[in-house]
Formats: structure tokens, C-alpha cells, sequence
């Protein structure tokens, strides 16, 4: 059994925002629910409102324009983002990671906004969204923000949102022309899992332009930026590699926990990386014994 | 808060009470007294509760009852018409696809489901299709042959 709450489900987002403003604190949206009513039974939030933002149709929005990139509306399901075909082609690193997230009965329910809203440490779709240099748009009764995804996570499960402020969708600019990328993610299980470490990885620009974003290995998702700036001056790939592998562990914080240790984290953010860039650089991996 | 909410339950229209808290799981079990929807984790991981919403396979202990107003909902209750089983159902009979059978609900009804979902049912499709439903008795094998063949049968 569920605590007691009291369920609305607005029809527009000004219904909405007006029910947030009214219960403030109080109030929890509703998309997915796949994170929310796991909370509620467990006791983990005890709203007075659970607002159903599924009937808002304007929140639905899925759609690549190019040049302008791609919008997630709030409502988006993992399953819509698969079965989308500019996504697929145009950001394969947010596809790869969504298609690891629990099983297919799930991700036809759950929503990548609500990932991002539940602020998880493990959210698979926010290293993707890292690389991509995803946007975050919001609305309120005083309107609305344009948040750098970068800037979305406060800490475990902490987000910049304020008291009355909503997630309408998230917006990936236009990717680089020649960009290639892939997410690793390392899980006990296939599906029904977290990542013990998710890695993201973007290359373009002939590979001056590198990018490289971590799940489950700090208390916020983060990118490596120090890492990635090695690959903007000269010099062997090789060692470029290697020292980007360096500066990539360094730049994360992984604890033990019951799904891994510490040292085997930081060990996998080693090998995930290499091997990402090995292959999105076109290095040919040298076997070690 | 007590609400009404209209739902098409089994191919009928229903009008029932809800609690804003319930879960449909709850909803199907507890009220309407619908028991083949089985109750297991509770946290959408196991699978058992599996129920087509709006001809989509859904996990019941996730969704709220009053979310379902205006849906379609059926349960295993509703497979079978006019007393003869529907094709999914036979098949698992043939491959022998349950042993203790408190997963086979979800089995059949994301399997009824797939094969709605036009061609290409195969090992591959059946196995990724099943993938949050847990069985702990028969290694899965006899439940792919079975929403394969009643695919192929189809």
C-alpha cells in the first residue's frame, strides 16, 4: 500500500505550475512514475500531490530539426527515443545509453526527463546528455530558465530546480558534423540493474574535439573536461590517450558500495575510456599480458 | 480522495471507485477481485504484474489507479473468448511454458502483445521483449518457443 497523497492531472502546463505553486514542497510530479511510486512505497517522500503531468500533450514533444537539434518534451518516453530515427543517426551515444536502461516493458513507461529530475548519481541518459551539451528547459510562475545540463546536478538526488519550477524538456544543439561516439556502461546483471559505471564518449572535430562524461563514479554525473582538453594540442595519440586516461580518473570520486568497490570503479573508468578512445580514434588497442 | 474513474476492463466498460493512492495492481486484485494478475516485488523489477494497458504491457504495482481513467485494460481474465482459449494460451499449454505459474500471466499477456505487433517475432525479438519478466523455474526456453511458435502459427 501507498501513503495517502492526493492525485491531480492537469491538462496544461499553466494548470500545472498552479498546482506547484499551490502545494510547493508538497507536491511531486508524476511522469513514468517508475522512480516516484517505488519513493512512495518505500516511504522516501511523503507528498501531500502527486501531479500527473501525462495528460499535458504539449510536453510529448519529440522532434530533430537540423540545425537546431533535438527536444525531449518532459513526457518522452525511453521507448519514443528509440524508436525515433534522427536520434539513432544523429545522437548515438544518447540511443546506446538509453537502450541499456532496465528492460523494454520499463522504458516503454519511464521518461528521460524524470531520469534527470530523480538526479540518481547512476542516471544512464545524463553522460549522454553531458557530451552533447544538452539543455535544460524549465517553466515557472516566474517564468522560465535555460539551464546548461552541466549545471542541472546539485548532488545525490539534488537538482538546481527551485520550489514551483518544472522541467518542460531538454534540448540537444546540433551535434558536430563528423561526430562519433558510444557509451559503455559496466552492470552486475543485463537490465533491471544500475551501472556500476557508465562512460560517454564523444569525438569530432578529427578528433581535436573530445568529449567525456561519467555516470556512478561522483555524487552528480560529470565530464571530464581536463581530459578532454588534452586532445587540443599536438602530439602522439598514443600518449594523448593515455594521458586522458589519467586525467579522467582523476576528475571522479567513485565510492564502494554494494553493486562495486571503489577500486574496481576507478578501474573500469580506466579500461571503458581507453577502449572508447581507441576505437572512436581509430588506435588499434595494444594487447597487454 | 475517493474518485470514479471509467475504464474498459476485459472488453467491458466499467465505472469503479478508486483511492487517489492505489496502485492498479491494487486496483485488480484487491477490489475488483481479479487475481491472476500476480503481486511480487512491488518495485517493477520482477515483472509479474505485468497487465496491457491500452494494448502496452505495463508494470501494475508502478501505475496509479486513477491514471488508468479512460484506458483500456486487459488482464488474463479477459484472454480467453467465449469460453475457448486464445492462440498465446494454447500455446504455452503445448510447450509446456510454466511450472509454478505464478509468472505465466505476464508471460501470456507480453507474448499476446507481441504477436499484435506484426512480423519479425523471433528468439531475439521474444527474449528482449520478455526481458523485465522474471521466471525462477523453467530457464525461459519453453516460454520463447511458445510466443514464437504461435507466432509463426499465426
Amino acid at each position: 500500500m501507498l501513503p495517502k497523497f492526493l492525485y491531480h492531472a492537469p491538462e496544461t502546463i499553466h494548470e500545472a505550475l498552479e498546482l506547484l505553486n499551490k502545494y510547493g514542497r508538497e507536491a511531486k510530479l508524476l511522469a513514468g512514475g517508475t522512480d516516484l511510486v517505488v519513493d512512495l512505497r518505500e516511504r522516501k517522500t511523503r507528498p501531500k500531490a502527486v501531479i500527473d503531468i501525462k495528460r499535458i500533450k504539449e510536453l510529448n514533444v519529440l522532434k530533430y530539426e537540423p540545425g537546431r537539434g533535438l527536444v525531449i518534451g518532459a513526457t518522452v518516453t525511453y521507448h519514443q527515443i528509440l524508436e525515433y530515427e534522427p536520434v539513432r543517426k544523429k545522437y548515438p551515444v544518447l540511443w546506446e545509453a538509453v537502450k541499456t536502461v532496465a528492460d523494454e516493458i520499463l522504458r516503454m513507461r519511464a521518461t528521460l526527463v524524470g531520469n534527470i529530475c530523480t538526479a540518481s548519481p547512476a542516471a544512464d541518459t545524463a553522460p549522454a546528455l553531458l557530451v552533447y551539451d544538452a539543455v535544460v528547459e524549465t517553466a515557472s510562475k516566474n517564468g522560465g530558465r535555460k539551464i546548461p545540463i552541466e549545471n542541472f546536478f546539485t548532488g545525490v538526488k539534488k537538482t538546481v530546480l527551485e520550489e514551483g519550477e518544472m522541467v518542460v524538456s531538454v534540448t540537444l544543439p546540433e551535434p558536430p558534423a563528423d561526430a562519433k561516439g558510444t557509451y559503455l556502461k559496466a552492470m552486475r546483471v543485463w537490465s533491471e540493474d544500475l551501472a556500476l559505471v557508465g562512460v560517454a564518449a564523444l569525438v569530432a572535430d578529427g578528433g581535436k574535439d573530445v568529449r567525456l562524461a561519467y555516470a556512478s563514479v561522483a555524487p552528480t554525473p560529470v565530464r571530464a573536461r581536463k581530459a578532454e582538453k588534452v586532445f587540443r594540442e599536438d602530439g602522439d595519440i598514443r600518449e594523448k590517450i593515455e594521458k586522458a586516461v589519467e586525467l579522467a580518473v582523476a576528475s571522479v570520486s567513485p565510492i564502494s558500495d554494494v553493486r562495486a568497490s571503489k577500486e574496481y570503479r576507478l578501474h573500469l573508468v580506466k579500461t571503458f575510456t581507453r577502449n572508447a578512445l581507441n576505437r572512436l580514434l581509430g588506435v588499434e588497442a595494444v594487447v597487454v599480458a | 480522495m475517493l474518485r470514479s474513474i471509467k475504464v474498459v476492463l476485459n472488453g467491458v466498460e466499467r465505472t469503479v471507485d478508486v483511492e487517489d493512492h492505489w496502485t492498479l495492481l491494487w486496483l485488480l486484485r484487491e477490489k475488483l477481485k481479479l487475481k491472476g494478475t500476480k503481486h511480487g516485488c512491488d518495485r517493477g523489477d520482477c515483472g509479474i504484474c505485468t497487465v496491457l494497458v491500452n494494448n502496452t504491457p505495463v508494470k501494475s504495482c508502478l501505475v496509479l489507479a486513477p491514471e488508468v481513467n479512460g484506458a483500456e485494460i486487459l488482464t488474463i481474465e479477459g484472454l480467453a473468448k467465449e469460453g475457448s482459449l486464445a492462440p498465446i494460451q494454447k500455446s504455452f499449454i503445448e510447450h509446456s511454458a510454466l511450472q509454478c505459474g505464478i509468472c505465466t500471466a505476464a508471460f501470456v499477456l507480453t507474448g499476446h502483445w507481441l504477436l499484435q505487433q506484426g512480423d519479425g517475432v523471433d528468439r531475439k525479438r521474444v527474449a528482449e521483449a520478455i526481458d523485465g519478466i522474471l521466471c525462477r523455474c523453467t530457464g525461459y526456453r519453453q516460454i520463447i518457443e511458445a510466443i514464437v511458435d504461435a507466432a509463426r502459427k499465426k
